[in-house]
């Protein structure tokens, strides 16, 4: 299933309409997907960057961006050598850890890797990247791309739908099980290229399955853009556990978004994680549609050096009896930023709900920052709704009860830290994830 | 028709709608506003040449600075369908005889003289742009207490003024604070000494009469090292079709080991746009308590905020809410933590009906190098309806690691249990709905004086009543 790695390459010249038109010709796309491209890069063109001043926007300085200086990958073609894979995609390719039901890697947004369970693929499901769909089920493609996240809602958006390459598409039919989580893993090599892989599950009614999507890249000499998008959507009773992890390398700066439809009844379970990348902007969305629907939202970040992160979140009540429930922890160190802006909006009619947003974070240093920034817009009147914030610091009484009692500063430190994210790591069932996520926090606090 | 009460906060209607014929009105500007209505303000006034370089320069500012788009929505202000200056009689009231007739009638109504008597050290009346009545107890202005009004204050203290105006809150701040500084008049000077405690409050009360009038009045308050005082506030204004304008602007400085307390009731007619910058700075180990009461007006947008600007400063923030059919109050209020170990607290509740929308608007700011310092935010909203909505917007920006910093909101509608439970006892439904809601607000119910405090649960019993079934 895999292509051959072929020899060094440097992205291709520029962003424009002649990109597009290449990327569509060789993907071997059909008309309809090309116009729509064309459309997204008008669009692209005509719209702004996003006013530094909007809400969303003033926390996080994009002035540094350079969208003129990215390349597309044109040509699919990426430097050879497993020695530079991630140690988990590596471990992963060997077979080691727990059981997949699949597995998908991307390098540059080429498919280099693809595997799903024979059980997994007897039960109908669809796993593939998300170029394999659009040529084998168009119509499911179709029916559903982009129609959950739209070109139009900003600039980034926009540039995504111009030059979407990769990603992972999974449709689980009506009433059926995965077991086993799907991994899928996508990988930039080339530095200073544009990426924009799209995501789009379609858990059917009664449906249930787990995907992890793992996203990383070497240490970037050039500015790296990331525009990714994941459109989650949930059909009447589905049950879907979605995992993004991150660990870009220095260099790549993301704007990506998440967001899902939940129908009647859903249940998601969003985990978002995210280790790496110089500037990383994230929207993640849950748009509850159907009574009875819920929503579980969990995050984890932990900057240093000089990162940025900033996670805008939405947790939108347009039907009655649904429940969200968020909690995003996050660790800041170094010179680190972090914003946390989350909105619960619960529109009228939309009666019992319950909607929870919680938001904790560490401050390791002095120099590192974390913004936390909820708010509520709620207008119905039958429900219960509630947030928090709390920023706090590492505790010196603490750190001094546990270094009393022979441990050195370093590990007292780890043992806080992980104390601080075992609240969001003890409600993930995955336990590999959990370890990579302890390895993670372990590393980036080796040099305190 | 006398009343006592000290709000003139009525419960079946808007019982301050009535209004004053304007015939006799000594001067009234024309509409809208530029640089000649300001030099002509300021010429009738009789101020320094340094008041009215201070104001022109102010609307300039406001000339420039485009109308804020966040918020409420303040397009509908037509800001040239506006009178900005009315002055309703010659001279101020020293006794309360003084006051013309009609004017002295409408605070009759309003039951000011009466609430003097009976529990203030001294009272301020403010109808439309000139103060028609100030006077302080004998025994608090022996001690060296200042109590006038703004421009009296220019006159017989231009020292103190010109050394502190424009310094808490200056022209530039913001749009509808240039406006405040170039055309304001009245308002209330407050000037305590150092280590006097002025142990009743001051008040305050200010009137809107004329349609499509705007009201700018300037307060002042400069409490000296050690020294106390609370300073009350209550504001009305007829119901007409035309929307008026009131924006105020507050500075207070509250310097070393000093405690203010400034409670502001706002009953406006619900044609009231309110847009209001009130600000303190409070210095080493001062105290400052904003109390701030929304119950009228068709749009509010406040922050009171309070700049701790040495160590030990602390400030308090209590807010509560009430927006009924087409009400939109946006209060909210700030804390700035500029210096180690500080220390605020903000408590906001809001209570939305029949269509209303309240909620709270806020910003924590640490400074870096403002360590030890601890700051907590709570804000809880009723939602009485389906109609009605609440938004919650607790921005908080922190620079300094060595902090403690908390913030909860709850949303929640009065719960059947506890209905169930009081009605269990033979209580009425709307009665219990009422208790309901005065628990709700009782954090803050119970900070104000003993007069608002049961003038306020009375209106929030009545407004509850046929709340519910």
């Amino acid at each position: 299933m895999s292509d051959p790695i072929v020899e060094q390459s440097a992205p291709a010249p520029g962003l424009g309409r002649e990109a597009v038109l290449a990327l569509s010709e060789r993907r071997a796309e059909p008309a309809w997907m090309r116009e729509r491209r064309l459309e997204a890069w008008s669009l692209y063109e005509a719209m702004p960057l996003p006013d530094p001043n909007a809400d969303a926007w003033r926390r996080t300085d994009i002035s540094g961006l350079q969208l003129d200086e990215v390349r597309p990958i044109l040509d699919g073609q990426t430097r050879g050598g497993g020695e530079a894979w991630p140690r988990w995609v590596q471990e992963a390719l060997a077979g080691a850890g727990e059981r997949r039901g699949g597995m998908l890697v991307q390098r540059d947004g080429r498919t280099v890797h693809h595997a799903v369970d024979e059980a997994v693929r007897g039960q109908g499901v669809l796993f593939l990247d998300t170029h394999a769909a659009l040529s084998q089920v168009p119509d499911l493609v179709r029916e559903h791309f982009m129609a959950v996240v739209r070109p139009d809602e900003l600039k980034f958006r926009a540039l995504h739908a111009a030059l979407w390459d990769g990603g992972t598409f999974l449709y689980v039919p009506p009433r059926v099980e995965v077991t086993l989580p799907l991994l899928s893993a996508t990988w930039i090599d080339t530095s200073g290229a544009g990426l924009f892989p799209h995501t789009l599950v379609v858990a059917d009614e009664g449906s249930k399955v787990t995907l992890i999507d793992l996203f990383g890249s070497d240490p970037m000499a050039r500015q790296t853009v990331v525009s990714n998008a994941t459109e989650l959507i949930l059909r009447d009773g589905a049950q879907v556990r979605y995992v993004a992890f991150q660990d870009w390398g220095p260099g790549v700066w993301e704007f990506g978004i998440i967001r899902a439809h939940l129908a009647r009844d859903a249940t998601l379970h969003s985990l978002v994680v995210a280790f790496g990348g110089s500037l990383v902007k994230t929207d993640i969305e849950s748009l509850l549609r159907g009574s009875g629907g819920r929503s579980e939202m969990l995050g984890l970040y932990f900057g240093d050096e000089t990162q940025h992160f900033d996670f805008h979140t939405l947790q939108e009540h347009f039907a009655p009896h649904t429940q969200s429930d968020l909690l995003y922890k996050g660790a800041v160190k170094d010179r680190a930023r972090s914003v946390f802006a989350g909105l619960i909006r619960v529109h009228q009619g939309a009666q019992k709900t319950n909607a929870f947003q919680s938001n904790r974070n560490l401050i390791l240093n002095a120099g590192a920052k974390a913004v936390s920034d909820p708010k509520l817009e709620i207008m119905a009147n039958d429900l219960r709704c509630t947030h928090g914030s709390a920023t706090s610091r590492l505790n010196d009484e603490h750190l001094f009860y546990l270094m009393s009692r022979g441990l050195r500063r370093q590990q007292a430190v780890q043992m806080v830290v992980d104390g601080f994210f075992a609240e969001v790591l003890d409600r993930v069932p995955l336990a590999d994830l959990r370890v990579q996520m302890q390895q993670e926090i372990a590393r980036k606090l080796e040099e305190m | 028709m006398a009343t006592t009460s000290p709000l003139g906060i009525d419960f079946d209607h808007y019982k301050w709608g009535f209004h004053d014929p304007e015939d006799k009105y000594v001067f009234k500007a024309r509409k809208g506003l530029d640089a000649e209505v300001i030099n002509q303000l300021s010429h009738m006034k009789g101020e320094p040449d340094w008041m009215r370089a201070y104001r022109l320069h102010a609307y300039e500012h406001y000339r420039q600075r485009p109308t804020p788009k966040w918020g409420a929505n303040l397009d509908q202000i037509d800001f040239e369908d506006i009178y900005y200056y009315l002055k309703p009689t010659e001279g101020k009231g020293r006794t309360w005889e003084d006051v013309p007739e009609d004017i002295k009638r409408t605070f009759d109504r309003l039951g000011i003289p009466e609430a003097e008597k009976k529990f203030l050290a001294g009272v301020g009346a403010q109808y439309e742009s000139e103060s028609v009545y100030h006077n302080l107890k004998e025994e608090w202005e022996k001690l060296g207490v200042i109590f006038l009004d703004t421009d009296s204050a220019l006159r017989e203290h231009p020292d103190l003024l010109r050394e502190y105006f424009g310094t808490v809150v200056p022209p530039e701040d913001n749009k509808i604070a240039a406006l405040n500084s170039a055309v304001w008049s009245g308002g209330s000077f407050v000037y305590v000494p150092e280590g006097v405690h002025v142990d009743i409050p001051l008040q305050a009360y200010f009137r809107i009469n004329a349609e499509k009038a705007g009201q700018f009045e300037r307060t002042m308050i400069i409490c000296e090292p050690g020294s106390y005082v609370h300073y009350v506030e209550g504001c009305s204004a007829p119901t007409y079709m035309a929307d008026s304008l009131h924006s105020a602007v507050v500075e207070i400085i509250v310097k070393e080991g000093a405690r203010c307390r400034y409670t502001t009731i706002q009953n406006w007619s619900t044609n009231t746009y309110n847009l209001v910058t009130k600000r303190a700075v409070a210095y080493r180990d001062a105290t400052m308590e904003w109390i701030d009461g929304n119950i009228g007006s068709k749009i509010t947008m406040k922050d009171p905020s309070v700049f701790m600007v040495e160590p030990g400063a602390k400030a308090e923030i209590l807010s509560v809410a009430f927006a009924g059919k087409g009400q939109h109050q946006d209060p909210g209020g700030k804390v700035i933590h500029a210096a180690p170990h500080t220390q605020s607290s903000v408590v906001s509740k809001s209570i939305s009906k029949d269509g209303g929308r309240a909620g709270y608007r806020g910003l924590v700011k640490i400074y870096p190098g403002a360590h030890g310092s601890k700051c907590a935010v709570r804000c809880d909203a009723l939602i009485l309806d389906d109609q009605s909505r609440s938004d919650t917007y607790p921005t908080m920006e922190i620079e300094e690691e060595d902090v403690q910093i908390t913030h909860e909101a709850t949303v929640s509608k009065v719960s059947d249990e506890q209905l169930f439970y009081l009605m269990a006892r033979g209580i009425k439904a709307d009665e219990a709905m009422g208790m309901i809601v005065r628990g709700f607000i009782e954090p803050i119910i119970k900070e104000l004086p003993l007069e608002y405090a049961v003038e306020l649960n009375r209106m929030i019993a009545l407004e509850m009543e046929g709340s519910v079934g």
